[in-house]
């Protein structure tokens, strides 16, 4: 019994210090909207009641929160899968609104199919996406070009021509926003805790974790990629195809972001609104350093971000302050999240007794 | 051709804050660190120059304060860089980030307005020159009749040039990107010359935003829209050299004041315009590392 609980204990202790960096962090960042309060709010008791509990009031606001964890579930996991090939994968802006555009566009054109068509428009859709992040993997296995660079410009220069083309080409002069026409009905996915967007695209968001932590943990592939992370040169010697592990993580990467786009789509929004997609990209590469690239640490990271956003907008509803200080709030997370010293604080202790 | 001296007129205006913008991140990139805070530093310096104009009345006072707001920015990312050991392209994208969030906030906060605020109090900036030399044809068209902040920045190119080839200090920080180890064996601290390059790159921001706001007399959301980006590339194409610099610099001032010209004769949506500086970084990217790759096959 009590040599039970020790192992526990030794189990649970590390774990413990080795996330203690990154609670940390988000403590300071938690920090970060007292201040702004205090600064910003003229009733700031007001603001931070709503911005910590309001997320929790009602069914509403919580399966909202929910709903805007999942697409940052899957680009979480898009980019820990790159990350722990040793690849950086910031294009996920780019590659989120772009699968979605296609996604939609093939999801209206493939209507007459049915549930085959729907499952082939989001295959196609994220593939795209994948095109994107395995293009600046290509790039760097060709040229040794930054991936980390290109995706970047890749991905902006995707979200001005999707732009382009929702408020040109593909636009539904029949509805006031900027938008394309919508999928259809049979494709929509159906809601969970109604009068909230919370869908069921949040199971397929768990199973894509499950899936990623198969793969990387229980399948040959997976294990080669993770070498490769580890260190590339080892990998090589010991026979793996390196050269493969920069372009199939990238693509892959991208693949997952453009499922989270597409499930986006057929979950909440049933078209592609202009710009309805600014920041995920960006918040699902938070997700993925705060989960230290760890497929089951993605759910949790994912659920704090989302829990940041959705505060902000309950405080912007009931109180006097703006969305935008989720933005600093998460510029907090992300000035300090790769910082080695803050990460490694409370490991250093365990080295030196 | 009547078009032609207006459009060099107007992209030596352009210019500029892209010339500031990059001649900081030619520091911190001869300091061996990659600058993508550019972005949010111009939009800090743009945001707050104009912020402290309309609150102090006075254009230099506010510029000034401007910039030391921008240089406190920039402060705080080189810390956060070098004293707590982060990556720099992260803390890169969260400076951005903080300066987009920030002066929303801010404007929201003090002008009740998230959109385009417009100050009518700030008169336009002065333009410099004297009729002798606007008498010089073609010259006096094109390169006379700027505000200070031009000339001003043709100052600090020549200044820059000076500190990076001909002081010990400049010496030190291209030696810091070329050989951090051998400038600690010779006791010196390389993150010191980081952290000075960093600032340096917050004080031409902050003076690049300002020219930005104070030529419009309005500030815009997002009103940097990429500049920080190109002033990166800037670098890149002129070959990490402060004249260099200015050649770069003035072509992208003259494709912009050029596609401004023409958006109207030739019909182009504006969100390919915006596109064109992240293809064109892509491209010399890519390009220079297929160089650096055959020169490397070369000489192995």
């Amino acid at each position: 019994m009590l040599e039970n609980r020790n192992q526990t204990n030794r189990k649970l202790l590390p774990s413990l210090r080795s996330s203690g960096g990154i609670l940390l962090i988000v403590l300071i960042a938690l920090c970060g909207v007292l201040v702004l309060s205090l600064l910003l709010s003229k009733t700031p008791a007001r603001t931070l009641r709503y911005f910590f509990l309001g997320p929790l009031q009602n069914t509403y606001y919580f399966g909202n929160m929910l709903n805007s964890a999942t697409p940052l579930i899957f680009g979480g996991l898009g980019v820990s899968l790159a990350m722990r090939s040793g690849n950086f994968n910031l294009g996920g802006e780019g590659q989120i609104y772009g699968g979605a555009l296609v996604t939609t566009l093939f999801a209206i054109y493939l209507a007459p199919l049915g549930v085959l068509g729907a499952i082939m428009a989001l295959f196609i859709g994220a593939s795209f996406a994948g095109a994107l992040a395995g293009l600046s993997g290509f790039l760097r296995m060709k040229w040794n070009t930054s991936e980390l660079i290109t995706s970047f410009l890749i991905s902006n220069a995707v979200v001005l021509v999707m732009n382009y083309l929702i408020s040109g080409p593909f636009m539904d002069p029949s509805t006031s926003l900027i938008a394309t026409r919508k999928i259809p009905d049979s494709f929509r996915l159906s809601a969970l805790l109604p009068p909230s967007s919370l869908s069921t695209a949040l199971f397929f968001a768990l199973v894509a974790v499950v899936a990623v932590h198969a793969y990387l943990y229980k399948t040959k592939s997976g294990y080669e990629l993770r070498m490769t992370g580890l260190n590339s040169r080892f990998a090589k010697y010991g026979g793996i195809n390196t050269r493969k592990f920069i372009v199939l993580p990238m693509f892959l990467s991208g693949f997952l972001y453009g499922l989270g786009g597409g499930f986006a789509i057929y979950g909440t929004y049933f078209s592609a609104i202009k710009e309805f997609s600014a920041g995920m990209g960006w918040n699902g590469l938070a997700v993925a350093l705060i989960a230290k690239s760890k497929p089951s640490a993605v759910i949790p990271a994912a659920l704090f971000f989302a829990y940041i956003e959705a505060g902000a907008r309950s405080a912007m509803l009931h109180s006097d302050v703006t969305f935008e200080i989720a933005a600093i709030v998460q510029s907090i997370v992300f000035f300090l999240i790769s910082s080695e010293v803050l990460l490694t604080l409370f490991e250093k202790k365990r080295r030196n007794p | 051709m009547q078009f032609t001296i207006p459009i060099l007129h107007s992209a030596v205006t352009i210019m500029t804050p892209l010339l500031l913008a990059s001649m900081g991140g030619l520091f911190t990139e001869l300091s061996g660190m990659l600058n993508i805070a550019l972005e949010g530093l111009l939009l800090m310096g743009a945001f707050c120059s104009i912020i402290f104009t309309h609150y102090t009345g006075s254009m230099v006072v506010g510029t000034v304060l401007g910039i030391g707001a921008t240089m406190l920015l920039s402060a705080i990312l080189a810390s956060v860089t070098l004293n707590l050991k982060s990556n720099v392209f992260i803390t890169g994208l969260a400076t951005n980030l903080f300066a987009s969030g920030l002066t929303v906030v801010l404007s929201f906060a003090l002008f009740a307005n998230k959109g385009v605020v417009v100050f009518d109090d700030i008169p336009s900036l002065p333009l410099l020159g004297t009729q002798a030399l606007a008498r010089i044809p073609i010259f006096g068209d094109i390169f006379i009749g700027h505000s200070a902040f031009v000339y001003l920045s043709w100052i600090l190119l020549a200044l820059s040039y000076f500190v990076l080839y001909r002081t010990p200090f400049g010496f030190r920080i291209r030696a810091t990107g070329l050989h951090p180890e051998a400038l600690s064996t010779l006791g010196m601290r390389p993150d010191r010359y980081r952290f000075a390059s960093f600032l340096i790159s917050g004080f031409t921001c902050g003076l690049g935003g300002a020219l930005l706001t104070l030529n419009l007399g309005a500030f815009v959301p997002n009103i940097t829209a990429g500049k920080g980006w190109i002033a990166l590339v800037v670098i890149f194409l002129g070959n990490k050299k402060p004249f260099g610099l200015l050649i770069a610099a003035f072509i992208f001032g003259l494709a912009d004041a050029f596609s401004n010209y023409a958006q109207g004769a030739l019909n182009i949506p504006s969100d390919f315009i915006l596109a064109i500086p992240y293809v064109f970084t892509l491209l010399a990217m890519v390009g220079s590392s297929i160089y650096a790759k055959k020169k490397g096959a070369i000489e192995s």
